[in-house]
């Protein structure tokens, strides 16, 4: 071999090895005072108005300058809106998708502008531009839910068999199939026993669940459910996968003369807080938008930092790639417990007198 | 004044909503900072309302015939999800799946236009079962969960033309040609135009008006290119806004120069009259209603190759948009009055004060708004125009249409006499 050749060839090994050590390199960060987009899907629930309000408020605390916009449930809005965060230079784009299968044209247009993609509350599917998802275990929330559900009836409706019904959310979101597996791994087995009585026989989700999360369509459902089967029968209980749905079901219930069944929900909203407080709804689960919103912020820094994606345990695939997901616990709140829980949040104690 | 008016061709006034759209931009241009005339936001703009664009032009028919769809949205959301689905479930080629929704679009348009000209049910009533029906047919095929769509068609929602040469002209050369051509088109349409009218009149025409025309719009053009073409590598004119721009002259063409041009707003000026002077105002009817759900079927499989995915919702309040577009561009509730050109303009304006707006970071709710305002405002003025017994901007285009319409006459009887 000539002495040329193997010079060469050690030039092309290092070339070689600077490129390895170059991609191995953690990604460059960005200035402290970099803008960072939110777009959430709409403010029509309390837990997305906080959200709006506690990611301008804590990314501005945090040296950052935010665009926070919501899009009012339509897809193509969402889309236009994540273009103008990239046209406006932002650096990382949080999204809390209207559909999680809808965006992915547009997030490859942020990724191939270096632009780090995290999903919000809700995972992000069928596109590899995402860089991690933050939200509380969806199947998690629907394990809470449903052990909920028997707890309460436990403790309210006496002996079993209990006769309950079941709703979904929207199915579009991509959480809410998956609540709706999680209750159902706890609820199916006592429907299996004997325990649960589905009197409508509705236990598929697409049955069950709930257009556009819309509060009307569950009240409308719960009020053919109640006029069709339960005319001269008692319903015990009713799986929820919200709070909003709670409140549609809970006031179907009493217009049909139905004592209240024991219901199940989501969010804890305000609303709801009154209502568990007053008796009339069981239980919700929370999940503390602050929580939430101050986990993307951490990761937002370290990116800024130039750390790159926090480490994660949990890989969820999204039809496409693995995405790192950041899972948080929900909480369970019933009457027993709900002092405790909201110690730290005045704005909802106020609503405990 | 009468120099400014030969140089625009005596079309001056159909203008007046251009320069509005064009103010509008500036004025937005300037208030984000620079970030509204880029050819980032251009390309997105042109991709993000293409399907509505698509809509407001067989809306336009349908309202000059003096019907209103409101169907579209839910046609445009159950063709997009039967192309999904028979690409997925049976898995189709892309390009079977595709015709295959056409088909469906097509089937559907003749269904309403059965219900119309048959049995004589008004087009709300009739629509207004469509919308109910098509939209419960989508959430029932869909078990109301999303559907991704063929890769493939990605290219019709938000595709790019290849991209080659850049190290040379520093730009998207497919976007330079498509420009290149169209400047070509325009010089020689303009030469034949004059040529054609120093034949009927035997006087030669000015050629400065004709210079300084053909070089300011070679200019605008020019710019256009130069906006679209340089912007990020991979990108150029979009897909999207190239079907859009072939529909919009295939269907300019159709209502200012065909028979059945002539019949729609015929039917929809008049529709008595119309009948009596031999229309036939039940195929016009049927044509018309079958025209819009062919576009929605376009429009909506624009859309999932646009959002990878086919969704239960997609689709919802689409009409309304479209109509909106129709209205703003100065069409006439009572039918028979209303261009697709000035639809588009109308069009724009709406999906220009949408990307400003959210530049701004202006909130949906506050953009909704300032949208419903500006749709009042634009009618508004049209009417009051009319009432103050000033030229009204409708009659205005109006009158250039009659003027068009005059010399296709004289067409028509040269053609005739031979």
């Amino acid at each position: 071999m000539s002495s040329k050749r193997i010079a060469s060839l050690l030039i092309a090994l290092t070339m070689l090895f600077a490129a390895t050590v170059s991609i191995a390199e953690a990604p460059a960060g960005f200035e402290a005072d970099a803008t960072i987009g939110v777009s959430l899907p709409w403010l029509g629930t309390q837990n997305w108005m906080e959200a709006n309000d506690m990611f301008k408020t804590q990314l501005e605390a945090a040296g950052f300058k935010a665009i926070v916009q919501a899009a009012d449930q339509k897809v193509p809005q969402q889309q236009q809106q994540i273009e103008s965060m990239i046209e406006n230079g932002v650096k990382v784009i949080v999204v809390g998708p209207i559909d999680g299968t809808q965006l992915g044209v547009v997030l490859e247009q942020a990724k191939a502008d270096g632009i780090y993609v995290i999903g919000y509350d809700r995972m992000i599917e069928n596109t590899d531009a995402v860089d991690g998802v933050v939200q509380y275990g969806s199947i998690q929330t629907g394990v809470t839910q449903g052990e909920a559900l028997l707890a309460g009836l436990a403790a309210q409706k006496g002996e079993g068999p209990y006769n309950i019904e079941l709703f979904g959310g929207g199915p579009a979101d991509p959480n809410a199939p998956n609540f709706f597996i999680g209750a159902m791994s706890v609820l199916q087995p006592k429907i299996d026993d004997g325990t649960l009585v589905v009197v409508s026989g509705q236990t598929e989700f697409s049955q069950c669940a709930t257009l556009d999360w819309e509060n009307n369509k569950a009240q409308a459902r719960m009020d053919s459910l109640l006029s069709g089967f339960y005319s001269d029968i008692e319903i015990h209980g009713v799986l929820s996968p919200n709070d909003g749905i709670a409140r549609a079901i809970i006031t179907a219930s009493e217009q049909a003369g139905q004592e209240i069944p024991v219901v199940s929900g989501l969010d804890a909203e305000n609303e709801t807080i009154t209502w568990i407080w007053e008796g009339r709804q069981y239980s919700t689960v929370a999940k503390p938008t602050d929580i939430l919103v101050a986990k993307t912020i951490e990761i937002i820094k370290s990116l800024q930092e130039g750390n790159g994606m926090p480490e994660t345990e949990t890989q969820i695939y999204n039809g496409l790639v693995d995405v790192n997901v950041y899972e948080l616990p929900p909480v369970a709140v019933t009457r027993e417990n709900i002092e405790e829980v909201f110690a730290n949040d005045p704005s909802r104690m106020e609503l405990l007198k | 004044m009468k120099s400014r008016k030969k140089i625009l061709g005596g079309e001056i006034k159909q203008y007046t909503m251009v320069i509005a759209l064009v103010v509008l931009i500036i004025v937005f241009h300037i208030a984000t900072g620079g970030r509204m005339i880029t050819s980032s936001n251009m390309q997105n703009l042109i991709s993000g309302n293409a399907y509505v664009l698509v809509l407001a032009i067989g809306m336009l028919m349908v309202i000059v015939i003096g019907q209103i769809d409101l169907s579209v949205g839910s046609v445009a959301g159950f063709v997009g999800m039967v192309t999904a689905i028979s690409a997925r479930n049976f898995e189709l080629p892309w390009w079977i799946a595709v015709l295959i929704g056409i088909a469906v679009g097509l089937i559907i348009g003749a269904w309403q236009g059965f219900w119309l000209s048959k049995f004589g049910i008004p087009g709300f009533i009739t629509t207004l079962g469509g919308q109910m029906i098509f939209r419960g047919a989508v959430i029932w095929i869909s078990k109301s969960i999303s559907v991704p769509a063929p890769k493939e068609l990605k290219i019709f929602g938000a595709g790019h033309l290849p991209d080659f040469g850049r190290e040379f002209t520093g730009m998207n050369n497919s976007t330079l040609i498509l420009g290149l051509l169209v400047i070509g088109w325009y010089i020689f349409s303009q030469l034949r135009k004059r040529a054609k009218e120093t034949k009927l009149t035997h006087e030669s025409q000015p050629v400065l008006p004709l210079v300084i025309r053909i070089v300011l719009m070679s200019i605008a053009i020019g710019y256009l290119t130069h906006l679209f073409g340089t912007g990020r590598t991979g990108t150029s004119f979009p897909v999207p806004g190239l079907i859009l721009v072939a529909l919009v002259i295939i269907y300019h063409i159709v209502t200012t120069r065909t028979r059945f041009g002539r019949h729609i707003y015929a039917v929809g000026g008049n529709k008595s009259a119309a009948a009596l002077s031999g229309v036939n105002v039940q195929k016009t009817y049927f044509l018309t209603m079958l025209n819009m759900s062919f576009l929605a079927a376009l429009a909506g499989i624009m859309f999932i190759g646009r959002s990878t995915a086919a969704g239960p919702s997609d689709g919802t309040g689409w009409e309304l948009d479209a109509i909106a577009a129709v209205f703003i561009g100065g069409a006439a509730v009572s039918g028979g009055v209303g261009t697709v050109m000035a639809t588009i303009v109308g069009g724009l304006v709406m999906a220009v004060l949408n990307s400003g707006l959210m530049l701004l970071g202006v909130g949906a709710d506050r953009t909704q708004v300032i949208k419903g305002l500006v749709l009042l405002l634009a009618v508004a003025f049209d009417v009051y125009n009319k009432t103050q017994g000033k030229k009204s901007i409708v009659g205005m285009i109006q009158q250039n249409f009659n003027r068009l319409k005059k010399t296709e006459k004289s067409d028509n009887s040269k053609l005739t006499a031979r």
